[in-house]
């Protein structure tokens, strides 16, 4: 098969011209071809995308190569391709670092959502973010009180996410269903901000405490949320997403009976307590008279010797949260110690050690001397 | 030349001093707050904004450096909620309005916007536009709320056990109230808080009760609340999570006291207060109320002031509603609500048709 430059066959140049003549054509060629093969390499490499910048799985910036800039006179600006007005540049900041061009918006990139780069309002580079995996689904990993059974008038109710969650949306997203199927309207309080621990992992929701109250408008017009012998099934939507736009890998429910209502304090005094010999690493153990409420249970207890002494260790409670177990981290000695109860700690029903959740002045007018702790003494031996 | 380069060079040195003036005389230091989260904003004197951050349990006093006496002008966006997630590069949904507040000698509108990853911006609106808030490298200081578990604290699967949150933040005479909710325990923590802040945290921590109909005494958290004189005396005006609206006389609010307020009204079943502000026309004020599923709630401070002789009794009951009488307003769904003169306010309404619209009102609603 006869080779051809330029349309001619190479056989014949070399016959029919000097030697000098054919590496003057052949290197003619090669600019040639190196030319072409430069200009549409620059070509591709404008149609590229920017490279996305990833922090903590979230697209923090971009940056692209500053010879990407034409004209360098038309500012440089991001913007969202939405639905509904993709003319406006996003805020961010624009940084140039050695020879690439870095911006850096305000809040990070959305995942599934994609970006155009503008130089002026010439279009340099459009670049998408990807959706999270469905590996990454966030799941419910507990709903607080585990127990079967709660009082008519209980108050919160703890959700525990496998990772941070989008605030602002359990008012459409949980719902409370009485066994018969209906639906509780106005159960929760819709409380804005949302009450989120740091992380966004843990969330506390009331149920409206307006309604719960005795004598309140609320609770004459609308009644309490919760009847008592009654079943009932808190639902989790799957339309919950994550910070990172990930959906919930599941629906979740959680279903309870209630008994009647609960308006008396918790009284440590009461409690039950195994206690461990000298000498020995054995859990103390206590158990409370009735379940209690999750949210201060990791911090109410303290033990102290008899010289006033913080006793190191750590607490477990049951899933029921009924009875609590310490492990210290050394060998008992004999003596007397101080188990100090907080008395902000709650039952389900919101009584705390200091005073019910409400109070019928015109019955009872004792008032507990508030304190800040409750003291049960034990003797190891 | 050599008196114009005197004056010059001696302007420019009283500008410095004063500029040094202003952030000592506030304890000011320049640097860039850590600010996790914005949940309630109100102003203070001289363009200071206070920033309350429930996640840290900390909050900011920042200087805007936005402190030009200026007159206050209507101020109307369409679709705000789209024209802020377009300037952010996301869709409506990933972001929330958290609050807004009026600077007061500027009258620049002020809004803290938390997008769905949680991270919080704060912009403030000039007219039609809307700028994002420069939070670098400012003049501020921070006081940390007492009572707030550690940062590391945590439970027994490793998760942080702080939950709690700033419900409304406001300034009256030289002191930063904050009221607070708690995840943890069902109570009322409002904090006075002296500004400048001082290191030795004088701040009053009180447990406020309620007494409803005169025969229950509870507990609750307080949502939002304003300060008002009422016959002559200082009064916190709050609202709270099972909507009674409640009085305490400011005097009476003291490191470690308790103090008892009086229920005045409540405003119904199924709803939660959002935002209070005063506002006058004439000779007469009044008390506004914002609600999630109520419309704007009107009270006259005459009605209030003529209520109290009558506040150690037992509530007389009225179909709807107990205690004294307020007018509904024809404007619902109202998200945050600040006052931007005395007579005017603005409002963040989720119109019938779903667009998110942030607009002045009259007089004429007074």
């Amino acid at each position: 098969m006869a080779i051809l430059i330029f349309g001619l066959p190479v056989n014949a140049i070399c016959n029919k011209l000097n030697m000098r003549r054919v590496r003057l054509y052949i290197t003619c060629s090669l600019t040639f071809f190196v030319l072409i093969q430069l200009f549409s390499c620059e070509e591709t490499r404008k149609k590229g995308t920017a490279s996305v910048i990833w922090k903590d799985k979230n697209a923090v910036a971009i940056s692209f190569p500053e010879w990407w800039l034409t004209d360098k006179k038309g500012a440089v600006s991001v913007r969202v391709r939405a639905g509904y007005d993709n003319e406006v540049m996003m805020f961010g900041d624009l940084e140039k670092r050695a020879d690439s061009i870095t911006f850096t918006p305000l809040i990070p990139f959305t995942r599934g959502l994609s970006y155009e780069v503008f130089e002026g309002e010439k279009l340099l580079t459009s670049f998408s973010i990807p959706k999270t995996e469905s590996k990454d689904a966030p799941r419910l990993l507990a709903v607080h009180p585990a127990n079967d059974t709660v009082p008519e008038n209980l108050l919160k109710i703890y959700l525990q996410f496998s990772q941070p969650m989008q605030e602002g949306k359990s008012a459409y997203l949980v719902t409370l269903i009485r066994n018969d199927g209906d639906t509780i309207k106005g159960a929760f309080l819709d409380l804005q901000p949302e009450l989120w621990n740091e992380n966004r992992t843990q969330l506390t929701l009331w149920l409206d405490p307006g309604r719960i109250k005795r004598d309140l408008q609320p609770n004459k017009k609308l009644g309490a949320p919760l009847q008592k012998n009654q079943g009932y099934k808190i639902v989790v939507s799957d339309k919950w997403k994550d910070t990172q736009g990930s959906l919930l890998a599941r629906s979740y429910s959680k279903s309870f009976v209630t008994t009647s209502r609960d308006s008396l304090s918790p009284v440590p005094g009461n409690w039950k307590m195994n206690v461990p010999n000298a000498n020995s690493v054995s859990h103390l153990q206590v158990y409370f008279s009735e379940p209690l409420d999750h949210g201060l249970l990791d911090e109410a207890f303290t033990i102290v010797n008899e010289n006033g002494d913080l006793i190191d260790g750590r607490w477990q409670f049951n899933s029921e949260a009924t009875a609590a177990a310490f492990i210290p981290n050394k060998t008992w000695k004999s003596g007397t110690y101080q188990l100090e109860v907080d008395t902000r700690l709650e039952d389900l029903a919101s009584n705390n050690v200091n005073r019910p959740f409400d109070r019928d002045i015109t019955k009872n007018s004792d008032v507990k001397l508030k304190q800040n702790f409750v003291k049960l003494a034990f003797q190891v031996h | 030349m050599y008196f114009l380069l005197a004056v010059i060079c001696a302007g420019i040195a009283l500008l410095a001093t004063t500029n040094r003036f202003a952030e000592s005389k506030y304890g000011f230091v320049i640097g860039t707050p850590e600010i996790k989260s914005i949940s309630a904003l109100t102003f203070g004197p001289e363009g200071i904004l206070f920033i309350g951050d429930s996640k840290s349990g900390v909050v900011f006093a920042m200087d805007t450096k936005d402190a030009a006496a200026t007159q206050a002008t209507a101020i109307e966006i369409k679709n705000i909620d789209q024209k802020m997630a377009a300037l952010l590069g996301t869709t409506p949904e990933n972001i929330t309005i958290q609050d807004v507040a009026v600077n007061p000698v500027s009258k620049t509108v002020y809004c803290a916007v938390q997008s769905s990853d949680g991270t919080p911006v704060l912009f403030k609106i000039a007219g039609e536009k809307i700028e994002a808030v420069n939070t670098k490298n400012v003049p501020f200081s921070s006081l940390t709320l007492n009572n707030v578990p550690a940062e590391d604290a945590k439970d027994r699967r490793g998760t942080s056990v702080r939950v709690s949150a700033i419900s409304d933040i406001g300034f009256a005479d030289g002191k930063v109230l904050v009221s607070g909710l708690s995840g943890q325990e069902f109570n009322s923590t409002f904090r006075s808080i002296p500004f400048p802040f001082s290191d030795k945290q004088d701040q009053a921590t009180l447990e406020i009760y309620h007494a409803a109909h005169g025969k229950y005494e509870t507990l609750a958290p307080i949502k939002t609340f304003t300060t008002a004189e009422i016959g002559g005396k200082k009064y916190l005006v709050a609202s709270y999570t099972c909507t009674p609206l409640v009085l305490f006389p400011m005097d009476e609010l003291k490191p470690g006291k308790h103090v008892k307020g009086r229920t005045v009204a409540e405003m119904g079943s199924g709803n939660q207060p959002i935002d209070i502000v005063t506002v006058k026309k004439g000779n007469d004020s009044f008390l506004m109320m914002a609600n999630s599923a109520r419309p704007v709630f009107k009270v006259k401070y005459k009605s209030i002031e003529a209520y109290q002789g009558s506040l150690t009794t037992p509530v007389e009951e009225s179909f709807a509603t107990a205690g004294v009488d307020f007018v509904s307003l024809p404007v619902t769904n109202v998200i945050q609500m600040d006052k931007l003169d005395d007579s005017r306010m603005i409002l963040l309404q989720r119109r019938s048709n779903g667009n998110l619209d942030l607009w002045t009102s009259s007089e004429r609603y007074l």
